[in-house]
């Protein structure tokens, strides 16, 4: 199979020309030590191990899947030493905070690094990627000691960790779980219940696992607000981090997927096993909440790194795959046939792959950049202002970019014909790996209404009013600013629209809320497309904001006409009718 | 999981929608009502106790290879005996060889039906079907006694050798080689792959339809001839090997072979340096078939989802409690979750009426007469890529909303809706992939027809307007009328001007077509329904056309305003420019 290709030099420009990350970051004290080489060196080599040592396990983690024998969990072959290597490099604590042994990078950057780690390998990254969230909610919301234990191993890769929030009976909501904490004589909690789909809830590739545990205390109020989040250690750790005792907790069985087979993902039985309470009693979903943003963000990239994958193995393909005739011009004297990449149509799925993708990578780093002025800009009003643009944009980032990473995915795949639909080619497995995307970290049309009822109604459209004028105020090429214009007013419009006709009826949030994010996210690409185009000397980037501008811009006017279809078609049918 | 084969809607959209009563009578079929209403009734019965059993577990074991021997999962050989003695594979057959002589539609209901239970296991019989026609009406008279009977009767079944390493759209490349031999036959050598149903353990015999060339034929399409090409001949071995079969993504229950030839015996079918043509009568009713597969998947889909839907409890209405007295509403009350129902039952249920309509034109185009057979062929030549095309990629859409629905339950293979994703991905790609599909519209059915085929099929739109006149979907369905023949011509206009036009636009405007289209059918299904508002099917099919108008039907315009966009923005960028970074 083709290597991985690590986009460096297009990290760079969304860095440095596109959001001048210079000037950007010497106005942040946490940030000034970070000069174009040492970025660049951190670039370079978190490509090199995502394209040598982790894309080189990814087929044959999908063909071997994980193991489950009597409760122990065998990762696909080759994990280990894969994982051992993450570690020892430090890539577990890049955004890790440096009191505590992490290295503080800024978000805007490890959101690139992400994105080299899904593309390589997201099988092997999922093992880690539950670890740095546990991490940022331990380090938001736990006491000192707690932090000074727990934040080393996370940081040097010694420990992972593993979020347990779901249900059988409960999964969008969460209200409805019924794992129990019972107080134990030692201050501590005793847990008892039973989880499902826990990502590396249970592995072999290190010694100890520290699940995040959502628990209902003993006269807990009902629902959402009656939930708390415990930690949840496999081996209990002395204070000098050493492991002691094995904790009540094991895994029943592990799932049979579509995709993301490398993963485990495991039923845990948890039988009085301790637990440390984090924040509050009965605040475990607000503590859950710092962590989302970054969660979020990073299932969002996932999409893209797995989308940028099928870019590279598609357009590589379609360059050396000879079938048919192009249109006379164009054609190669004394040949049968031409490479397909010729054809216009193979060139359509090739560029909306790219215009997602590139798209994608900008506004994902543009979201961390947010994450990073929202957490350390200097001044409070541009923290608070980026903080707006943080809880507005999350879930355009979770949604609209794996949407897309799907979308893409297919798009790859099908550019390869027949041959993409057998599995040695590798290509119908990024699609099965993506699927996933679109529904954990809280499913797609989850997204789509947090975005519509908390994001955009809350505030009457104050947030994205704001955000529009920014956008209005940015300069980009001539050649854009009508449609971008006619885009923004569009936007802005039904918006309006929105939060006029939401108060008399309380089924249209829900009913417009996928179509709004999809206006939403396609607005926003179109903005980074035209930056792009304007910033960028060469001739590439002109190209693909032509096209995105031509032929994928335009989906907004559907888009907006269906929001304003209203909800009656929807509603009218009583349930039994279905 | 459970399935039921949706009579009550087929019938409805058979006999209300379609008139297929008239249709048979103006055909001279003797096929009645009753007849059809057995068979379907008969089928369903059939397909809910034999096939639908072993769809999930063919999926799970799949096919094995062992030194060219392949086995099929457990169940599916018994099954296709069952098949074979309730008659079923005969339907349409030839009364002169063992058929029963009624219509093609028929069999595509039958096979609708038996494809929804599983899909893996139907294409077996799928195939032979295609070969049945080939033989049919291009073989002499010796080739249809020898193979004709035995598949017919399902005693043997067929294939569709086209596909090589090197050519897949474009079958022209093939290198295939047939040389003559004293007694009249053909000696074949070559490789084929992705050959689906090439070899298994089901009957007795299977019969190749292969493409090759013969000595000395000229180059590209134009050189090609069709051969058949037994397995076994007179109960020996004829030199076809199964070298291997493939580990798929989906359809894991139907072996896709590579087909060595060395020097097998073959037969030629029809002229030589005729094959494409004679491949032709194979492949429009095998892309039809297509259609239909996306039609039975998201059939399944809709019904496992739906109830899901009722029976998931998660979160409240944002209208108020709706079950009060349990822990949360079902969360088919959630807006969301009924877009992602209405979307499927929409493309579901308009996406089967247009299957329909093509085999009714199939109909008229195989036993029909004068100025009605010609322009039935015309309207089916027109209706074939939009079928396939459409009808695969929004049912692709709605499975994904069927496995959405289930939330993170959906992506675990036991609960087997991720199955109908990984088995619809292939309908998209053979028989000629979307793309194929678009450029055979619009560049063959439209541009080079100058758009005769699509005039008519607007002014059947126009008439259901002027029959709706002052409905809610009559002044959407001018709208469109205008605008279809409008976009037609202008990129016929375009088209002249850059070569490059046709394909730019082409899905886009594939894509487009399927949605004018669907909107035709839809608003004829809810005049139709419109009269009987005492029944909650009917309500339904109002309410679901008026969903479609509201919700779907603007996306017709982004691709309008795509494909008129031009091809600039494809073609400008250089081949190396497609590199990485
Ligand atoms: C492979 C895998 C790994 C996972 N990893 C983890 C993990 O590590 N830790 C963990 O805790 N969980 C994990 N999950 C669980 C995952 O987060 C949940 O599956 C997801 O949140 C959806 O919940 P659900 O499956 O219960 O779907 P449901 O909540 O039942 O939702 C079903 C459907 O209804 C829709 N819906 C529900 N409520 C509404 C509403 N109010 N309005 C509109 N639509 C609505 C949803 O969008 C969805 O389409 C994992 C799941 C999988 C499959
Ligand atoms: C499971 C399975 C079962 C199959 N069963 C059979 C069978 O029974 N018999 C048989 O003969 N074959 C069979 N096939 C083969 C199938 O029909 C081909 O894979 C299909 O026709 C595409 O050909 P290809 O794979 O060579 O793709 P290619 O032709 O190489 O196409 C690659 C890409 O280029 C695009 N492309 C090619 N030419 C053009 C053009 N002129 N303009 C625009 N885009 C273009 C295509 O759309 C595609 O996206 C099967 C394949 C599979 C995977």
């Amino acid at each position: 199979m083709l290597p991985y290709m690590p986009p460096g030099n297009d990290i760079e420009f969304v860095l440095y020309d596109l959001f001048d990350a210079e000037t950007e970051w010497a106005q942040i004290p946490a940030f000034d030590s970070f000069d174009r080489d040492t970025v660049r060196a951190i670039v370079t080599e978190c490509g090199k191990l995502a394209r040598d040592v982790m894309a080189p396990l990814s087929q044959s983690s999908d063909e071997e899947g994980a193991h489950w024998n009597d409760g122990v969990v065998t990762a696909p072959e080759g994990f280990k030493d894969a994982y051992a290597a993450l570690a020892a490099g430090g890539w577990l604590g890049v955004s890790g905070n440096p009191e505590f042994g992490g290295q503080g990078l800024p978000k805007m950057l490890t959101a690139s690094l992400e994105e080299m780690f899904w593309g390589a390998n997201t099988n092997l990254w999922l093992y880690a990627t539950l670890t740095v969230g546990a991490a940022i909610c331990v380090d938001a919301h736990a006491d000192e000691d707690t932090r000074r234990l727990y934040l080393p191993k996370f940081y040097s890769g010694e420990w992972t960790g593993a979020m347990a929030l779901t249900e059988a009976h409960a999964g969008t909501d969460l209200g409805l779980i019924r794992t129990r904490a019972t107080p134990r004589s030692d201050g501590h909690y005793s847990i008892t219940g039973t989880k499902i789909f826990i990502t590396s809830g249970e592995h072999d590739l290190v010694k100890n696992i520290v699940h995040l545990v959502l628990a209902k205390v003993p006269d807990a109020p009902a629902g959402s607000r009656g939930i708390s989040l415990f930690l949840v250690p496999k081996y209990i750790p002395g204070d000098d981090g050493l492991l002691g005792e094995r904790n009540g907790f094991e895994s029943a069985s592990i799932e049979h997927k579509m995709g993301i087979k490398g993963s485990a993902t495991s039923v845990i039985n948890y039988g009085d096993a301790i637990g440390y309470l984090i924040g509050e009693p009965n605040q475990g979903l607000a503590c859950m909440f710092t962590m989302m943003n970054y969660e979020r963000l990073s299932v969002g990239i996932q999409g893209l790194g797995l989308a940028e994958r099928a870019y590279q193995m598609s357009s590589s393909y379609a360059k050396e795959r000879v079938q048919g005739r192009v249109p006379e011009g164009s054609r190669v004297a004394n040949t049968d046939a031409d490479a397909i990449v010729g054809h216009p149509d193979v060139r359509r799925m090739l560029l909306t792959q790219r215009a997602y993708n590139e798209g994608g990578r900008a506004f994902s780093m543009y979201v961390g950049l947010q994450l990073d002025r929202a957490k350390y800009a200097p001044i409070e009003a541009v923290r608070e202002k980026a903080s707006g643009f943080v809880d507005l944009l999350t879930p355009v980032a979770k949604a609209f970019i794996t949407d897309r990473g799907l979308e893409c995915t297919l798009l790859g795949q099908q550019v390869f014909g027949g041959h993409g639909y057998i599995r040695e080619w590798g290509v119908e497995q990024l699609v099965r790996d993506v699927r996933i995307a679109q529904i954990y970290e809280g499913a797609n049309g989850i997204q789509a209404l947090d975005l519509v009822l908390r994001k955009v109604l809350r505030d009457g459209g104050a947030t994205v009013g704001e955000l529009i004028d920014d956008i209005r105020q940015t300069e980009v090429p001539e050649r854009y600013t009508a449609a971008m214009d006619e885009a923004l007013n569009a936007w802005q419009e039904v918006t309006r629209w929105l939060c006029d006709s939401a108060p008399s009826d309380s089924n249209l949030p829900g009913a417009a809320s996928v179509d709004y994010l999809d206006v939403t996210g396609h607005v926003l690409y179109a903005w980074m497309w035209a930056r792009m185009a304007g910033v960028s000397g060469s001739t590439d980037k002109r190209y693909v904001a032509d096209y995105y501008f031509a032929k994928l811009l335009p989906r907004y006017y559907s888009l907006v006409a269906s929001i304003r279809g209203g909800s009656a078609s929807l509603m009218e049918p009583s349930s039994d009718w279905f | 999981m459970d399935y039921q084969t949706p009579l009550r809607d087929m019938r409805f959209l058979i006999n209300d929608v379609l008139d297929f009563d008239g249709h048979y009578e103006a055909i001279e079929s003797d096929a009645s009502r009753e007849l059809v209403d057995t068979i379907l009734e008969q089928c369903a019965r059939f397909a809910e106790n034999e096939l639908f059993p072993l769809r999930a577990s063919g999926d799970k074991t799949g096919c094995s290879w062992n030194d060219g021997v392949v086995t099929t999962p457990a169940g599916f050989a018994e099954a296709y005996a069952t098949y074979v003695q309730g008659g079923w594979p005969s339907i349409a057959g030839n009364p002169a060889f063992g058929g029963q002589g009624l219509p093609r539609s028929i069999s595509l209901w039958v096979e609708e039906i038996m494809a929804s239970a599983n899909m893996a296991w139907t294409m077996y019989g799928s195939l032979s079907r295609a070969a049945i026609n080939a033989i049919d009406s291009h073989g002499s008279d010796d080739l249809k006694a020898t193979f004709l009977p035995s598949l017919i009767s399902g005693e043997w079944t067929g294939t569709m050798c086209l596909t090589e390493p090197h050519c897949g759209s474009d079958v022209g490349l093939l290198n295939t080689r047939a040389e003559p031999h004293a007694d009249g036959s053909y000696r074949i050598s070559g490789t084929k792959i992705f050959i689906s149903s090439g070899d298994h353990d089901l009957a007795d015999n299977i019969v190749h339809l292969v493409l090759a060339r013969l000595p000395d034929s000229p180059a590209g399409t134009k050189g090609i001839s069709l051969f058949v090409v037994p397995k076994l001949l007179d109960g020996a071995l004829n030199g076809v090997v199964c070298g291997a079969i493939e580990d798929k993504m989906g359809i894991h229950g139907n072996a896709t072979c590579t087909l060595h030839f060395e020097d097998s015996c073959g037969y030629l079918v029809g002229h030589a340096n005729d094959g494409m043509r004679c491949m032709f009568t194979m492949m429009n009713e095998a892309r039809i078939l297509v259609g239909t597969q996306g039609v039975c998947l998201m059939e399944l889909g809709y019904q496992v989802s739906l109830q899901y839907a009722t029976e998931r409890l998660q979160m409240r209405s944002a209208s108020g409690p709706k079950s009060p007295d349990r822990p949360a509403d079902p969360i088919l009350v959630h807006p969301d979750v009924r877009r992602m129902l209405l979307t499927q039952k929409a493309f579901l249920e308009g996406g089967r009426v247009m299957t329909y309509f093509a085999a009714q034109l199939s109909d008229i185009a195989h036993r029909g007469s004068g100025d009605d057979r010609a322009s039935a062929e015309r309207l089916l030549d027109l209706m074939t890529p939009i079928v396939k095309g459409f009808v695969t990629e929004t049912a692709f859409e709605a499975v994904n909303h069927a496995l959405q629905i289930h939330g993170g339950h959906g992506f675990i293979r036991e609960t087997g809706v991720e199955q109908l994703v990984r088995d619809a991905r292939i309908t998209l790609i053979y028989e000629g992939t979307t793309q194929i599909q678009a450029l055979d519209l619009l560049g063959r059915k439209v541009v080079m027809n100058q758009g005769k085929a699509l005039m008519s099929f607007i002014e059947m739109i126009r008439a259901e307007a002027d029959l709706q006149s002052g409905g809610p979907f009559a002044s959407a369905l001018r709208e469109l009328a205008d605008q279809w023949g409008e976009l037609a011509l202008g990129l016929g206009g375009k088209a002249t001007g850059d070569v490059d036009e046709i394909g730019a636009a082409s899905v886009d405007f594939l894509m487009y077509s399927g949605y004018a289209t669907m909107a035709y059918f839809w608003a004829r299904i809810a005049r139709v329904a419109s009269a009987r508002e005492d029944d909650a099917f009917m309500r339904g099919k109002v309410k679901t056309a008026q969903f479609f108008f509201d919700r779907i039907l603007p996306r017709a315009n982004a691709h309008h305003r795509a494909a008129l966009s031009g091809a600039d923005s494809l073609m400008d960028v250089s081949a190396s420019e497609f590199g990485h970074h």
